[in-house]
């Protein structure tokens, strides 16, 4: 049966300051279809649905929905032409109960003395049909902050369909949930295609893909890279698709000469807030001089992880000793002043104060103490000359010097600056989370340079990072975690970039 | 007039001036708006405006009473000012720790109470009662900030709710003990306060006019001069800065920041309450029950006005108060109702509260105007 398209995008292209997010990509989607989009971090999967979706506006090309040109300037019109799109993250009124959520913006009325109220009950009754014809239960009345994340995802599933949504776009939908979670969500999305509706699928997990898709498209850096049938690729052939060959960076890497174990991580388990337990009895040791990556899909325990170790999270059980101390129940200065240094995921809020100048952001974790600062007094010309040393020695390029404000700099210089920061500290153990997320090429070979200028000089490193090649590139030993446990541990030689991958999709052999 | 617009443009966005011509332009534009409004109610903008600066001793009255004179006008001035400054700078700790203290009114009433029963009664040379004055109005408003840092801390109370309702509490509990002990039957005070354990020196004969020189206005300065020093150069101060800013990076950088919180806090009273005993045993000498003083929430104004820096609230609040202490004079002089001091005050901040506006605004239309030019050279090239 010839299905014919419903969604067409002709020659897009997007620029964000420094990046070029969408780089002239057409597609064209059928009704009716699972249409799977599958990248990296950063390829630019998101800003093009957020194109289709109306919250961006294309600064080339075309969108034609149904056959028709159309010009999205906000999500209003895109669901006014039936478009519908969770969000990775969720867009609900915590103190609102479902139906109120769902009804949002579109609620059925009810005249009573010339007023409109709101009509509840015939709200929650067609939330009720909604939810029985799809397999999608819910109680209409309970509040969204007493709901667990699946639960959130199935109201916004609601949300679309109860506007009638028939092309509906889900962004990285399994991001948060357990693996009996996902695959409720991938029975639904069959449900949803016997519906007749059109499901675009935005995700770097394959096996979802294999699991519930007709077609994949492939971005790599902004660019369409390949468009196949699922049912005729295999697992494999997709990986090496979207990881890609050609970005291959070789960085001369030395053979290791592992030193004495300064790390040593026992039986460690964390819990978040509401006592989820996302780090699950992880042992580990990491020797100066080795590159110690912990590989794994986002939100698998791996940030949690090294925010117990650096003290920024509360660690439930276990026991950290780090150069013969044991670490687990000093401060945060504390453990920095045993030789810990740690470059956070998130550079912004965590790892730099924006309304501070730039010199005072490369002095944040030694300000208290000499030559920084003197009986109790700072030592501005200490930290000038610092800032200076550090601008120097790490090309670290703002516009006025160690006076601009850290804020107004790029995320590339903002990131050198951090790193060298952390790397003038003189730690033994330098743990870097993301160390290169959303940075252009020329600074990713900087930090990845530093990185292994640090382990020749006999330093521990733990890598963080969920691109599978710079783990490839970097690593010494590889340690796969996924669902808060470490599955696998080996040397990076005896290791393939295909079996890290299946390791992190949680395949045991 | 684009050439007018960019040079605009370019001074509210360059770092040296863009302060002086924000803060410029807000009064200015306040002066308009306030002149406007008289207009509309008939009286004369010029004559309104210049009667406030009169009644501050900043312009000489066309007569005054046989004792009274423009010194002992503006010494009474200097007597309010005090107490704004100090509160305003109470205000500035707090801020700058990412801490909003609201209840700067509630911590005066407290050490003001405390210093009035436990020295203002007391038979101490005037010196020992001063410096126990000041003691007693550290102590008193640095505890109550502290327990409103340890709340926050130990149960996650906010400042704003806790420190409001201890404003209540304050209020009630010395209402009561005014009262139920320390009342003045006549005027339904609490008695005054002796004259050896006040914070001014009464009496004074300066030129013909009998004056009494406030010694708060000493302290606020001088507290101006060190609050400054201790947020420009002192770790303490770096680190109120740096959890005021990003807590999450202070946390990060290890930074103990619950303690932070609760010491800028207890800083903030400290100055609360040394603006407290200044207002009560400086200013006045008596206390009305349960009345939380306007001028500890007038001082969250003044230190906004002066774009949270400490030297700027000694111009910020030498401002307002011209407007508040004027206001008795300006409603006899002119007849218009004193209360439009408060509306002045609102107006004000309303216009400094667009500073940020103006300056993000016109550091995006001076980028804009850089690059315009840049692409046109690039063309030309």
């Amino acid at each position: 049966m010839e299905k014919k398209p419903i969604v067409e995008l002709k020659n897009i292209s997007k620029q964000f300051p420094g990046v070029l997010a969408n780089d002239n990509i057409s597609l064209s989607i059928q009704e009716g279809e699972v249409f799977a989009i599958l990248g990296e971090n950063g390829a630019g999967k998101s800003t093009l649905m957020n194109i289709l979706f109306g919250l961006y506006r294309p600064d080339e090309g075309e969108i034609m929905i149904r056959g028709e040109k159309v010009e999205l300037v906000s999500p209003r019109d895109a669901s006014a032409l039936g478009i519908g799109m969770v969000h990775q993250h969720f867009k609900l009124v915590q103190n609102y109960t479902i139906a109120q959520n769902i009804i949002l913006g579109k609620e059925p009325k009810k005249r009573l003395l010339f007023m409109n109220f709101v009509d509840t009950k015939k709200a929650e009754q067609e939330i009720a049909d909604i939810s029985r014809q799809y397999g999608l239960e819910v109680d209409p009345r309970q509040v969204i902050s007493d709901i667990n994340v699946s639960i959130r995802q199935r109201v916004e599933i609601l949300k679309m369909l109860y506007r009638k949504a028939d092309i509906l776009i889900l962004d990285e939908p399994t991001a948060l949930l357990t693996p009996q979670e996902i695959d409720h969500l991938i029975r639904t999305i069959r449900e949803l295609k016997n519906h007749g509706k059109t499901v675009i699928l935005i995700t770097h997990k394959l096996r979802e893909i294999k699991s519930v898709a007709d077609r994949c498209a492939v971005l790599r850096r902004g660019r369409l890279v390949d468009i196949f049938d699922v049912a005729s690729t295999d697992t494999k052939e997709m990986a090496t698709k979207m990881v890609g060959r050609e970005v291959d960076f070789s960085i001369d890497k030395s053979e290791m000469i592992p030193g004495e174990v300064l790390l040593s991580v026992e039986h460690m388990s964390v819990e978040t807030h509401d006592k989820a337990m996302v780090v699950k009895d992880v042992n580990f040791e990491v020797r100066g001089g080795e590159i110690f990556a912990i590989a794994g899909v986002s939100g698998n325990g791996q940030v949690e992880l090294v925010s117990a170790l650096y003290g920024l999270m509360p660690m439930k059980e276990g026991k950290i000793t780090f150069n013969g101390v044991d670490i687990t129940h000093l401060s945060i200065r504390e453990r920095t002043e045993q030789g810990l240094s740690y470059i956070p995921e998130d550079r912004q809020e965590t790892g730099m104060i924006g309304d501070m100048a730039l010199f005072e952001n490369l002095a944040i974790k030694s300000y208290y103490h000499a030559p920084f600062s003197k009986h109790g007094l700072l030592q501005f010309d200490a930290f000038e000359k610092h800032a200076d040393e550090l601008i120097e020695s790490y090309d670290i390029r703002s516009g006025s010097g160690g006076l601009t404000l850290m804020r107004s700099m790029s995320g590339g210089n903002q990131q050198k600056a951090i790193v060298a920061r952390e790397i003038t500290l003189g730690s033994r153990l330098l743990i870097f989370v993301q160390p290169t997320r959303g940075l252009d090429v020329a600074a990713i070979d900087h930090i990845h340079r530093q990185i292994l200028a640090e382990r020749e000089k006999g330093h521990a490193i733990l890598l963080v990072s969920l691109e599978l090649d710079e783990i490839m590139q970097l690593a010494d030993t590889i340690a796969v975690i996924y669902g808060g446990e470490i599955l696998h541990v080996e040397k990076a030689e005896h290791l393939t970039q295909e079996e890290v991958g299946r390791y992190m999709m949680g395949v045991q052999e | 007039m684009s050439g007018f617009k960019n040079r605009l443009a370019r001074l509210y966005a360059s770092s040296r001036w863009s302060q002086l011509a924000i803060t410029a332009t807000t009064i200015l534009m306040t002066f308009i708006v306030v002149s406007a409004l008289f207009i509309l109610i008939g009286r004369d903008p010029l004559k309104a405006m210049y009667s406030f600066f009169q009644g501050s001793g900043l312009g000489l009255k066309p007569s005054y009473t046989k004792q009274g004179g423009i010194l002992s006008d503006f010494f009474s001035f200097l007597g309010i000012l005090a107490p704004m400054l100090l509160a305003s700078l109470g205000v500035v700790i707090g801020l700058k720790g990412g801490l909003f203290n609201i209840g700067v009114s509630g911590q005066m009433l407290f050490s003001g109470f405390m210093a009035t029963i436990l020295v203002g009664y007391a038979d101490f040379s005037p010196a020992v009662s001063i410096l126990l004055i000041l003691i007693v109005g550290l102590v008193c408003g640095g505890l109550i900030g502290a327990f409103i840092g340890w709340l926050k801390y130990r149960f996650n109370i906010h400042e704003v709710v806790s420190s409001i309702m201890i404003n209540y509490i304050v209020s009630y509990a010395t209402g009561y003990f005014i009262k139920t002990k320390y009342v003045d039957p006549i005027i339904r005070s609490s008695r005054a306060v002796k004259p050896n354990a006040r914070l001014a020196i009464s009496n004074v004969k300066l030129a013909g006019q009998t004056i009494e020189i406030p010694i708060g206005i000493v302290i606020a300065l001088l507290a101006a001069f060190l609050i400054k020093f201790f947020f420009d150069r002192m770790v303490p101060g770096f680190e109120i800065k740096m959890v005021g800013h990003n807590r999450e990076c202070a946390e990060y950088a290890g930074v103990r920041i619950n303690r932070v919180m609760i010491r800028s806090l207890m800083f903030s009273g400290m100055l609360a309450g040394l603006a407290g005993v200044t207002y009560y045993l400086g200013y006045y000498r008596t206390m009305t029950p349960k009345d939380l003083a306007s001028l500890g929430f007038d001082s969250i104004a003044v230190a906004l006005l002066g774009n949270l820096n400490a030297l700027g609230c000694i111009f910020s609040s030498f401002l307002i108060t011209i407007f508040q202490k004027g206001a008795v004079y300006m409603g006899s002089a002119t007849g218009v109702v004193r209360e439009i001091a408060s509306v002045i005050t609102g107006i004000l901040l309303l216009f400094s509260s667009l500073g940020d506006f103006i300056k993000a605004k016109a550091e995006s239309y001076s980028q804009q105007m850089t690059f315009e030019r840049e692409s046109r050279e690039e063309a030309e090239r």
